[in-house]
């Protein structure tokens, strides 16, 4: 089979196998610490506001927003796409870096794949509640009815959309469940506490760890990964075409879906390396995700950030190439200049021109400055979202219909209830699963403990 | 009732010579168990699954049932045009992709389950717990035609090839 060359110590401080076991189980079995009640308590208290805000869209209808008969798109729209693309972090990570056989990837797939479930789950209350009644919701499914049967639209993008999404929810919920059944029975068989032997035993499905059990658990993970790694590709670029089958100035464009995908990877690297960070912190797993690990997330980073400026230069390019007048007035006085050109210059600085400071050895080994450019990559892919959504439908052919758009209370409740729904995720799955694939660490221990340590390579 | 004779070993490179060493004598490895997937093992052990062929044809499969409901929808049940496209049309293709993903892989993750004999709430007894910690356990059954003289020449070349201990066990922990 085919092996990439190993770039020295993966795991340091020569741990056995045991070792890793128990550090990484050592967080579960310690007393919840206070950090985790605090910010359970504000993601608890962010969520019963998005609820709220979610109560009052119902009762009301859609005119709780802020949206008008132009800028008909607004934050729901900004944040569902936002979501998902941090939701493509984890099948970015562990399937790409499977398939290509990178071995750093094992201390961080299990934490990504997990932001990617809380990421989706959250991303796919936006359509919901958008449809204004939600107990029609089931009208998308294309069902035998009485009304022809009139069937769904296939062809239209927004059907797309509920396929690719709940596919991609399955499918690394999948990946994600399979992955962690070898850890869930490593817990089954040390705890003490009875209760935790039950829980994890049904968790375990029953796992013993012989040969073929092994054989069977790596093809199934192969086999999804591989199916997965279009999904990748696909539902990012299904996204776009809610936009890009459209005719508005600034959405028609060819360069959508490959501009949305690399920008999905993008959030959600730059959502990775944040939670990592605070993952190894408080559990002080440095041994296990080294400063090597961030390392070559942040190359990855500014590669990817690379072809992001790329992206947004050739988006003006053809503006002005194409010779059309609508597209030229939406980037040039719409977005380059004009009533947003707070939302766009902040979309270049965080997403086009920060991350290149990766490029210093010195920053990308300087941990709380990666933390701090990490922030600014989501704050940036957040205004991205925002530039294309509102600048685009808030200013279009005719000047007599052109509307301004800011969002109501019920609208940001909803975003931070998602982000309270995200955190309270997080939190569960910190404290109740093993952070770091187990398994998959020790797999990787013995071929790359003898060779010179992974951050000294260059 | 069947007995077990179980070679405990710390290492994955010790045990993957120790399988050698035990199959060269004629002693027939049952199983190997370990905390992770030890390289080279399967073909050792001449393992093989079919899962791959499976999925294969779950996609087919797939590809064909997504395409008859698309066709029959919009072409057979209720012909209506959208957008001046023809009625079978060429963005079909996305849903196809889509669906077709979704029911491999569905089908590949029950399979694997089903394959397994894996449910939630299975009761296991492992013969050796440490062996999803940090302990490789080779597994010979010990037959009725073995002899005295056949077990301890099993045990003799366990030991020899570098077993931390060796024991006998009547746990049943694959059915």
């Amino acid at each position: 089979m085919y092996n990439t060359r190993v770039r020295g110590v993966l795991i340091k401080g020569n741990k056995s196998y045991s070792d890793i076991t128990h550090e990484v189980l050592r967080p579960m079995n310690d007393k919840t610490p206070m950090w985790w009640w605090v910010t359970a308590f504000l993601a608890t208290g962010a969520l019963f506001w998005g609820v709220w805000g979610f109560y009052n869209t119902i009762t009301t209808g859609i005119g709780a927003w802020g949206l008008n008969n132009n800028v008909a798109w607004g934050w729901a729209i900004i944040n569902f796409v936002w979501w998902i693309g941090i939701g493509h972090a984890g099948t970015a990570f562990s399937i790409f870096l499977l398939i290509v056989r990178q071995k750093w990837r094992t201390s961080i797939n299990r934490a990504a794949e997990a932001m990617t479930i809380f990421a989706v789950m959250a991303a796919g209350l936006f359509p919901l509640i958008h449809m204004g009644r939600i107990w029609d919701g089931f009208f998308i499914f294309p069902y035998w009815n009485t009304r022809g049967p009139l069937w769904d639209n296939f062809n239209s993008p927004l059907f797309w959309d509920v396929v690719a999404i709940s596919t991609y929810f399955m499918a690394s919920f999948a990946f994600w469940y399979i992955g962690m059944i070898p850890d869930f029975a490593t817990i089954r068989e040390r705890t003490a506490s009875k209760i935790k032997r039950k829980i994890y035993g049904v968790l375990s499905f029953g796992w013993i760890g012989n040969a073929k059990g092994w054989l069977r658990f790596e093809t199934a993970a192969i086999l999804l990964g591989g199916m997965a790694a279009p999904l990748v590709v696909s539902v990012h670029s299904i996204v776009s075409m809610d936009f890009s089958v459209s005719v508005i100035p600034g959405w028609h464009t060819t360069i959508f879906p490959p501009y949305f995908v690399v920008g999905a990877i993008f959030s959600g690297f730059g959502m990775v390396l944040t939670l990592m960070i605070i993952l190894r912190k408080v559990y002080r797993f440095k041994d296990i995700v080294t400063d090597g690990h961030f390392d070559a997330v942040a190359r990855i980073l500014t590669f990817i950030s690379l072809i992001m400026a790329t992206a947004y230069l050739t988006e003006l390019f053809m503006a002005w190439y194409s010779g059309n007048e609508y597209e030229l007035f939406t980037f040039m006085q719409n977005r380059v200049t004009g009533d947003y050109t707070f939302a766009y210059w902040t979309m270049i600085t965080c997403n086009a021109i920060i991350p290149q400071l990766f490029w210093f050895k010195k920053i990308r080994k300087n941990i709380p400055m990666v933390f701090i450019i990490s922030i600014f990559i989501n704050i940036g892919m957040w205004f991205e979202r925002y530039v294309i959504v509102v600048t685009s439908l808030s200013k279009d052919f005719l000047p007599a219909t052109w509307a301004t758009y800011s969002p109501t209370i019920t609208e940001i409740a909803i975003f931070v209830g998602t982000i309270g729904l995200f955190l309270l995720g997080v939190l569960m799955f910190f404290r109740f699963v093993p952070t770091i694939a187990i398994s998959e660490v020790k797999s990787v221990l013995k071929e790359t403990t003898t060779l010179k340590s992974f951050t000294d390579e260059d | 009732m069947r007995t077990n004779i179980l070679g405990i070993y710390d290492d994955e490179d010790v045990v993957l010579k120790a399988v050698d060493k035990l199959q060269d004598n004629g002693v027939k490895v049952a199983d190997v168990m370990s905390p992770f997937p030890i390289h080279g093992i399967f073909e050792k052990l001449n393992l093989k699954t079919r899962m791959p062929l499976a999925t294969f044809l779950y996609g087919t499969f797939g590809v064909i049932v997504v395409f008859a409901f698309l066709y029959w929808t919009s072409v057979v049940s209720y012909p209506l045009k959208f957008g001046g496209k023809p009625l079978n049309t060429l963005s079909f293709i996305i849903i196809i992709f889509v669906l077709t993903i979704f029911i491999g892989t569905l089908f590949t993750f029950l399979t694997y389950f089903i394959r397994e004999k894996m449910y939630p709430g299975k009761e296991v007894t492992l013969p050796v717990p440490e062996s999803t910690n940090d302990k490789f356990v080779i597994v010979v059954s010990k037959t009725e035609e073995m002899t005295d003289m056949d077990v301890k020449n099993i045990n003799k070349l366990m030991k020899e090839s570098g077993a931390v201990e060796i024991k006998e066990s009547d746990v049943n922990y694959n059915s």
